[in-house]
């Protein structure tokens, strides 16, 4: 090996950020306050607006908790260096628990379940009465409670530990974050999943599919992972000292991965389309021809092309992988049109006219995205951005693609 | 680095992937001689007993090529049963071949480098075994030509709208890729094999397979670049050809089969049976061809560890389709999850299958399970029985019971479906154990290479 010299990895405390901070948390009250009023004006079209941005900025958080678990799982020696900005994304989580409580309060609006119309066709409303043991209001707020607590813990905890190795370098925090890691990727993998049956999928509750959970929870890791691609190709244009650690054989692993997990993507939107389409089952096809008919027709070929087909050509390149620029905007855009599917699973099923556009779609992802940042942000201040005393940061440090 | 972390690193550590010090001639002599040595009697007795089975495969295929295949148990509405499901488990057990060479190539995984060629091996073997069955089921085998689209005379053209079509390609295109990748990983080793065969014949035999390898830089160039291709090419392959099997089921509308999770849900249960039938065949064979400083306790802890991973995937399939069979509110559904399956005249099988595929891999969250050998080797027989039981859920519960219930009539196997079943399981074994003869089990040269990284790592450890 050659004795190139490593870069010096003991970073201090991040102090930056102030102004991201601060232009978040403006950004962030300003837009919940217009959709605030929005919600008074128009009901039903803020909560749908407000459900979409918060089922996205919530995705990349769960995302990112994913990816740090999957990596401690794994023992993984490479990612160390930018580990703590998935910690950090991920420990977003609790901010959501605040962020629901509109939700709650409008339930009535967004779920038909909650409260169904008695002008329902009867065979739909036999259906709802036989799902309520499910579909109820109070047991649909003690899981949402369970999926809280399980994924604020999972992400406080890690990022604690992580934190606390900075001081100590002990060997038992790492053994820790393995640890918890294995049984968290289960339950994460499970309350995300009923998570989106809950929040999503009962939308129109008629409908189910039993893949539902794995494509929704698949469309917010690759938005996690596109987020941190953002992120890491941001730093190493800059002149941070993270950036500096941070190698394009990092990015490129990165870039890897999104590339990945942009075909995982379409694996799972295929197989749940297709089967679908060619059962053609009455109680199944309906949540397809809601959205491959009309103004929707053309916004499912967009996701078609831009979810998948584009960004799998363009990642192939290894060159596009390894440049700063050609990656942050192939990860920009997977950011938008992640939003433009979350927007084709939702906007359907709530019967407004048309694609149902509204200006509190741009409020509510203002608002709910800008306190998001804010709160990484807050978090990241005060704390190494990189696990300094990690036992594998020098695996990381000296991480090259074979 | 400083103290702490190397102090940390040696609590944190896994276990060695080769143990004990070694160069390359000793890894020559442990890897490559045994080739030159005469059968073992233990190998040979195996080998009768193969032969034998093998006998009773081909008896199996005579009867049903002179008699037909009503020779066979299925019959409406019961119209596929082993067949399928004998195709379905074998075709499984392929894919942690693949999975080892291919995907834990891309994901830079050190530890694959000790078993690949042995899943390779199993993985084509285990592949010839599941293309058997549907030619025989096609009744008429000797056309079996007539389902590749070419322009005949007879104006016949496959119908390319069912995924039993789609599997044809699927599983051709996968057994073409899978071969090539196994026999270009030999290429250096069957050099290794020629330079050092004491005979002309064997000289000449693996000189004519090593294709004239003399192991130059631009030989190894070319080497890297095509095995690189052809993982990238494999990994899309081996989810793909699960994923068409599944869709054999869920493209129908029949309660049971038809649901979403299924292409995930198959590929993942694939792996898991893949890697118990890896681990049933190198539990012993490590043991008997003296292999345990390169295949350690570290590579069984990982692959019990791959197990429990998959095996959750398959859990998580089984509920997901018990909740939505409820929760779908229809009524069929609901009928096959909760009556047919788990209380019908076939429910031992159904909690066969649960114990096997979900209890079973639950052990693998504890270090002593992963380590103990016996246990592994229990566990990953079970876990084959397991899968093999949920192909036959999956295909005889959802058949014998459908919409209507005058309908409803039990399958029963005969004795023509058991011998082609243990047939195969036979022949299978008789050609593992001629590779285990001929060819070398382990990639020698990969495992050179490793050896030199780790001796780097651990002198780049050794001077900080």
């Amino acid at each position: 090996m050659d004795e190139r010299s490593l870069p010096d990895a003991n970073l201090p405390p991040f102090e930056g950020g102030r102004s991201l901070l601060l232009g978040g948390a403006a950004a962030g009250a300003a837009g919940l306050l217009l959709t605030l009023i929005g919600g008074f004006i128009a009901p039903k079209a803020a909560l749908y607006s407000y459900l979409i941005a918060f089922d996205y900025w919530l995705g990349l958080s769960l995302g990112a908790l994913a990816l740090v678990m999957a990596h401690n799982v794994a023992g993984a020696r490479w990612n160390v260096v930018i580990r703590r900005l998935g910690e950090t994304i991920a420990a977003a989580v609790p901010l959501f628990i605040v962020l629901f409580v509109p939700l709650l309060l409008g339930a009535r609006y967004v779920w038909i379940w909650i409260d169904p119309p008695q002008e329902l066709a009867k065979e739909t409303l036999r259906l709802l009465q036989y799902k309520k043991p499910y579909l109820n209001f109070n047991f649909f707020l003690a899981r949402a409670v369970i999926y809280f607590v399980v994924w604020s813990a999972l992400a406080l905890l890690l990022r604690a530990w992580s934190v606390r190795q900075d001081e100590s370098g002990e060997a038992l925090l790492t053994r820790r974050q393995r640890k918890l890691s294995a049984p968290g990727l289960v339950l994460l993998i499970l309350t995300a999943t009923f998570a989106s049956f809950d929040w999503l999928m009962s939308l129109q509750p008629a409908w189910f599919s039993t893949i539902f959970g794995l494509y929704v929870f698949t469309g917010g890791f690759v938005g996690s992972l596109a987020l941190l691609c953002l992120i890491v190709t941001g730093l190493r244009s800059g002149d941070s000292a993270l950036g500096k650690i941070i190698s394009a054989d990092h990015q490129h692993n990165l870039g890897k991965l999104l590339l990945a997990f942009v075909c995982f993507w379409a694996y799972m939107a295929f197989s749940q389309y297709m089967l679908i389409w060619a059962g053609n089952l009455p109680d199944e096809v309906t949540w397809i021809v809601a959205r491959s008919r009309g103004v929707w027709r053309p916004v499912g070929i967009l996701i078609l092309l831009g979810h998948f087909l584009v960004p799998f050509f363009l990642l192939l390149s290894r060159d596009l992988k390894r440049s700063r620029q050609g990656l942050a905007a192939v990860a920009a855009w997977m950011l938008v049109i992640h939003y433009i599917d979350l927007y084709w699973i939702v906007m359907p099923a709530s019967s407004l006219d048309g694609l149902g556009l509204h200006w509190t779609h741009l409020t509510a992802f203002i608002g709910v995205g800008g306190a998001s940042v804010a709160a990484a942000v807050f978090l990241l201040r005060g704390v190494r951005p990189l696990p300094v005393r990690d036992p594998y940061l020098e695996d990381s440090l000296r991480y090259v693609q074979p | 680095m400083a103290e702490s972390a190397l102090q940390a690193r040696r609590e944190l550590d896994p276990l060695p992937l080769i143990e004990g010090r070694h160069d390359d001639g000793t890894l020559n002599k442990t890897l490559l001689d045994y080739v030159w040595q005469r059968p073992q009697p233990g190998w040979l007795t195996l080998f009768f007993i193969g032969m034998g089975g093998t006998g009773l495969l081909l008896a199996g295929i005579a009867v049903t090529l002179a008699k037909g295949i009503g020779m066979w148990g299925n019959n409406i509405p019961v119209a596929w049963a082993f067949g399928i499901i004998n195709f379905v488990w074998w075709i499984g057990i392929g894919h942690a071949g693949t999975l080892i060479s291919a995907i834990l190539l891309l994901f830079q995984q050190k530890w694959r480098t000790s078993i690949n060629r042995f899943a390779e091996a199993m993985t084509l073997f285990a592949v010839m075994q599941a293309g058997l069955f549907p030619v025989l089921h096609l009744g008429r085998p000797w056309f079996a030509y007539w389902l590749f689209p070419y322009p005949s005379t007879n104006s016949i053209w496959p119908q390319f709208k069912s995924p039993l079509m789609w599997d044809v390609f699927a599983v051709s295109t996968y057994f073409t890729t899978s071969l090539l990748f196994w026999y270009l990983g030999l290429i250096p080793d069957l050099a290794s094999l020629r330079d050092a065969s004491a005979k002309r014949s064997t000289r000449f035999i693996y000189g004519v397979f090593a294709i004239g390898w003399r192991g130059s830089a631009r030989h190894w160039h070319h080497y890297k670049i095509a095995y690189l291709l052809l993982a990238g090419l494999a990994t899309p392959l081996v989810l793909s050809v699960h994923t068409i099997v599944s869709w054999d089921f869920a493209l129908s509308i029949l309660p049971g089969w038809h649901t979403t999770i299924f292409p995930p849900y198959f590929v993942a249960g694939a792996v898991f049976s893949g890697f118990a039938m890896v681990l049933t065949l190198m539990v012993p064979a490590r043991r008997f061809l003296k292999l345990k400083h390169v295949i350690t306790l570290r590579h069984l802890e990982a692959m019990s560890k791959v197990m429990l991973l998959t095996g959750l995937i398959v859990a998580y399939g089984y509920l997901m389709e018990h909740f939505i069979a409820w929760y779908s509110g229809d009524e069929f559904e609901s009928h096959v999850f909760f009556q047919t399956r788990a209380r019908g005249p076939y429910r031992g099988i159904y909690y066969l299958m649960i114990f096997c595929n979900i209890v079973v891999p639950q052990s693998f969250w504890f270090p002593w399970a992963r380590r103990n050998v016996f246990y592994l080797w229990i566990a990953s027989v079970l876990i084959n029985v397991g899968m093999w039981c949920e192909r036959f859920v999956i295909v005889v519960t959802s058949l014998h019971q459908d919409f209507i219930p005058a309908n409803w009539a039990m399958y029963y196997p005969t004795w023509v479906d058991f011998s082609l079943l243990f047939g195969t399981i036979a022949f299978f074994g008789t050609l593992f154990l001629l590779f285990l003869k001929y060819l070398p089990a382990v990639a020698a040269t990969e495992l050179k290479e490793l050896r030199h990284e780790l001796e780097h790592e651990w002198l780049e450890g050794a001077k900080r």
